[in-house]
């Protein structure tokens, strides 16, 4: 019983960790197989350690005080009344060593780089689909194709302007992209978020680590959006569009309008006039020429598009393809990024760049394909199936985790619409310790991890940090904040 | 700053000062009703009558009063839309839209101020919990008040919530005045001295948290010429309505300096009612107090709607 061992002045036992389970079939964050500290975790580990657990419940507290007291909350809705809550957030950070981070970075740039130039080429010469490298029909049936793009240029050539790509690192220990976000990918505002309350609680443990600063950025974004202006202006105007305060990503939205120091605007704040946008302030009337949309591609010009959308500006588009306004990311952008399209990323890599692709891609059936589908309707239980047009995590099923009379009817559903769905195999999302309220102890969470990528003409930014979210209920693959998921502070070392 | 936007601040700044007289009202009156001096101001009935007309809040204006009922529908009361909760509810609400646009701080404390009223327990509040609630908003007003003045650069923003504050407390004051009065009129008759000397234009000046200061400047029992004197025309009684006038005045020019010389905008309205303002005496008052209360109250809601038609709806 190690409770009446000595404790050995080099490591002290450690009360925080003293009943963490640890379960050696998962790849752990900070236990190597043996049960050892990783490297970059020590440090910490011995840090966080000088706590007892009613310390870091005390913390614990405050830190969700602040969050709530501040209103970074989201509403849930039931039968009377509605409450709010705050997103869950585990003050155990995440840690990225600088080389590991190096390759994710490089990784990310060269995939948000390649969906770039096949975007463009999908809305202009279609080289791509007559090499035959993606299928004409995988393009053709998507929804988010939008007939309306072809030909049209946006300014300075970017249509992914800002991507969220979603890394996972596998039990074999290397990191798979999971998904390319590139129409309005949330999250950022609680990586700064997260990192200002972590700094507030464990003040101490900064001076220990060289943590590169994710406060920057916003600087960066506006940076980078004023160098997308359309042509003929010359200090452009930015603002940020929302669909309002009742959205869940509210927040978000006015907080990086504050940062960023541009106007957070509705669709009724808008209007266009001879194809020029502008916005109705105290003043008059004020020219707009960058737009931060955060509403879908259908909602933002009910004349173009959706014709009941009250969230939109009519006459948008007409501007938009007069080049009177540059709109991020551009109208279009998720016929990349959809799950079909996501297993022929490598492909359109090594097609536009001639590079080998720098993270992998996780295997993927189409249920397109008349094999793979197949192979997709007998092994159910071993695989991942997923509609491939649903963000939020929203009609994924696991297959391990189904009653028999529920892969009939996830086989029933492939059957009727094959095109829809893709299916991988099961992951082994990495774990990491996370302080789990109901028991008062750590315990070991699934995390994956949301990168922020801003492409510019001819430089990007990757916001050194990310959004490592983790699923809080025991056991559970799935991150999303929807589906009952955390996050966590992410350390990215400068060396 | 866009036209949407401005509207809300100035509807935050309203609805913040708005929540504050309201709470200050019901907590004087009731707190001084009960040891007041003659038994018609220490009636139940009397003190809850005053607080309904005060409020505006839409009763029976026959039939007894229940103090329950009363409380309740003017303070914690979520289905009534001109209670002091819901004027919290709708300072905050404006605040969130424009949350870009003001600092964290005060995004804070309105919304620190917001969970407390919301959750603030209805049963105690009508039993036990007047003093508590109300006086707990009133401090949180002020709380805010700093943030506002203390955390926001004095811009066009600044100027615009300012303006709403300034607007508001202009209005309640004199709707406190109103009430007060007919209090006095209520509890003296139509005697003379005995409303000159009324009991109530010590709560009236309790009300508007004026009464120190008022004896330190008269040096004498309020009367109803020195205490309307002193909360109408008195340029530095912070809570008078010169002082809320000029205020406004002060804000409308940051906002629109150029637009002064133009007799069709706010600045011009405001200006010219100042001045009527500034150049009256208590005497001008005197004998028709009613209508002259009447008339400030429509003045000043002529000044709101000018601001809102040149700003928030052109």
């Amino acid at each position: 019983m190690y409770l009446f061992t000595k404790p050995c002045p080099m490591q002290k036992r450690n009360t925080l960790f003293s009943s963490y389970p640890r379960d050696p079939g998962l790849f752990d964050e900070l236990f190597d197989q043996e049960g050892k500290v990783t490297k970059v975790y020590s440090k910490l580990f011995n840090l966080y350690g000088k706590n007892s657990i009613s310390d870091y419940l005390e913390l614990n507290n405050k830190a969700k005080a602040s969050f709530f007291n501040q209103g970074i909350t989201f509403q849930v809705y039931n039968e009377a009344t509605t409450r709010e809550k705050i997103f869950p957030f585990d003050l155990f950070p995440r840690i990225i060593g600088a080389e590991e981070w190096a390759h994710i970075e490089k990784g990310v740039v060269q995939r948000c780089r390649a969906l770039n130039l096949f975007l463009h080429d999908l809305y202009h010469e279609k080289e791509i689909l007559k090499a035959g490298v993606v299928p004409l029909e995988l393009i053709n049936s998507s929804e988010n194709y939008l007939e309306q793009m072809v030909g049209l240029d946006p300014p300075g050539g970017i249509y992914n302007h800002i991507s969220g790509t979603d890394i996972i690192r596998h039990k074999d220990g290397e990191f798979y992209v999971l998904e390319d976000n590139i129409r309005c990918p949330s999250g950022v505002s609680y990586v700064l978020s997260n990192r200002a309350a972590l700094k507030r609680a464990f003040f101490g443990v900064f001076n220990h680590y060289d943590v590169h600063t994710v406060t920057n950025y916003a600087e960066n974004l506006l940076d980078q959006l004023e160098r997308v202006k359309p042509g003929g202006v010359d200090v452009p105007t930015c603002v940020v569009l929302t669909p309002g305060m009742y959205n869940s990503a509210f927040y978000e939205h006015s907080y990086l309008a504050k940062t960023m120091g541009v106007e957070l605007v509705e669709g009724r704040d808008l209007y266009v006039e001879n194809d020029f946008v502008y916005m109705k302030t105290i003043m008059g009337p004020r020219r707009v020429d960058i737009l931060y949309r955060r509403i879908d591609d259908h909602f933002i010009d009910p004349l173009e598009f959706r014709q009941d959308s009250a969230l939109g500006v009519p006459g948008l588009f007409a501007a938009y393809k007069k080049g009177n306004i540059t709109i991020v990311n551009a109208p279009g952008t998720g016929v990349a990024d959809d799950k079909a399209v996501y297993t022929y990323v490598p492909d359109i890599i090594r097609f536009y760049l001639g590079e080998e692709p720098i993270l992998k891609n996780v295997q993927t059936y189409h249920c397109s394909r008349k094999e793979d589908l197949e192979y997709v309707l007998d092994n159910i239980r071993e695989l991942v199936v997923k509609p491939v047009d649903e963000a939020g995590g929203y009609g994924i099923s696991i297959g391990n985790c189904l009653t028999d009379t529920e892969v009939e009817e996830v086989r029933q559903s492939i059957r009727n619409a094959p095109r829809k769905y893709v299916a991988q195999p099961i992951l082994s999302l990495s774990v990491h310790p996370t302080f789990i309220e109901e028991s008062q102890s750590f315990e070991q969470r699934h995390i994956d991890l949301r990168t922020f990528t801003v492409l510019g003409p001819d430089s990007s930014y990757v916001l050194k940090g990310g959004l490592t979210r983790v699923a809080l209920r025991k056991g559970n693959l799935i991150v999303n904040s929807s589906q009952g998921g955390g996050s966590k502070d992410t350390w990215v070392l400068q060396k | 700053m866009l036209a949407r936007v401005a509207d809300n601040l100035f509807w935050m700044g309203r609805y913040i000062e708005r929540a504050e007289h309201m709470a200050r009202f019901m907590n004087v009156n009731y707190f001084s009703s009960l040891d007041a001096p003659s038994s018609t101001s220490q009636s139940r009935e009397f003190v809850l009558r005053s607080m309904v007309n005060m409020t505006g809040l839409s009763m029976a204006s026959s039939g007894v009063l229940k103090e329950q009922d009363v409380l309740y529908r003017i303070g914690t009361d979520p289905g009534e839309s001109s209670s002091i909760v819901n004027s919290i509810k709708n300072a905050r609400g404006n605040a969130q839209s424009a949350r870009d646009l003001i600092s964290t701080e005060l995004y804070e404390s309105i919304n620190k101020f917001y969970h407390f009223a919301v959750d603030y327990p209805t049963g105690k509040f009508v039993r036990t919990g007047l003093f508590d609630f109300t006086t707990q908003v009133t401090e949180m007003t002020a709380i805010i008040r700093g943030k506002i003045r203390g955390t926001l650069l004095h811009d066009s923003i600044y100027a615009i919530i300012m303006l709403g504050v300034n607007l508001e407390r202009a209005l309640q004051i004199t709707r406190i005045i109103q009430a007060k009065y007919l209090d006095a009129l209520h509890a003296e008759g139509e005697q003379e001295e005995g409303f000159r000397y009324s009991y109530e234009w010590t709560t009236l000046l309790k009300c508007t948290e004026s009464y120190d200061m008022m004896r330190r400047l008269y040096k004498k029992q309020p009367t109803s010429t020195s205490t309307l004197e002193f909360l109408i025309l008195n340029p530095n009684c912070p809570r008078s309505v010169m002082n809320s006038l000029n205020q406004i005045y002060r804000h409308i020019s940051i906002l629109d300096p150029l637009r002064i010389r133009d007799k069709d905008s706010s600045a011009f309205l405001i200006g010219k009612i100042r001045a009527e303002y500034q150049f009256k005496s208590i005497e001008d008052i005197d004998n028709n107090h009613r209508e002259f209360i009447t008339e400030t109250l429509s003045s000043l809601s002529a000044i709101g709607s000018r601001i809102e038609g040149e700003f928030f709806y052109y």
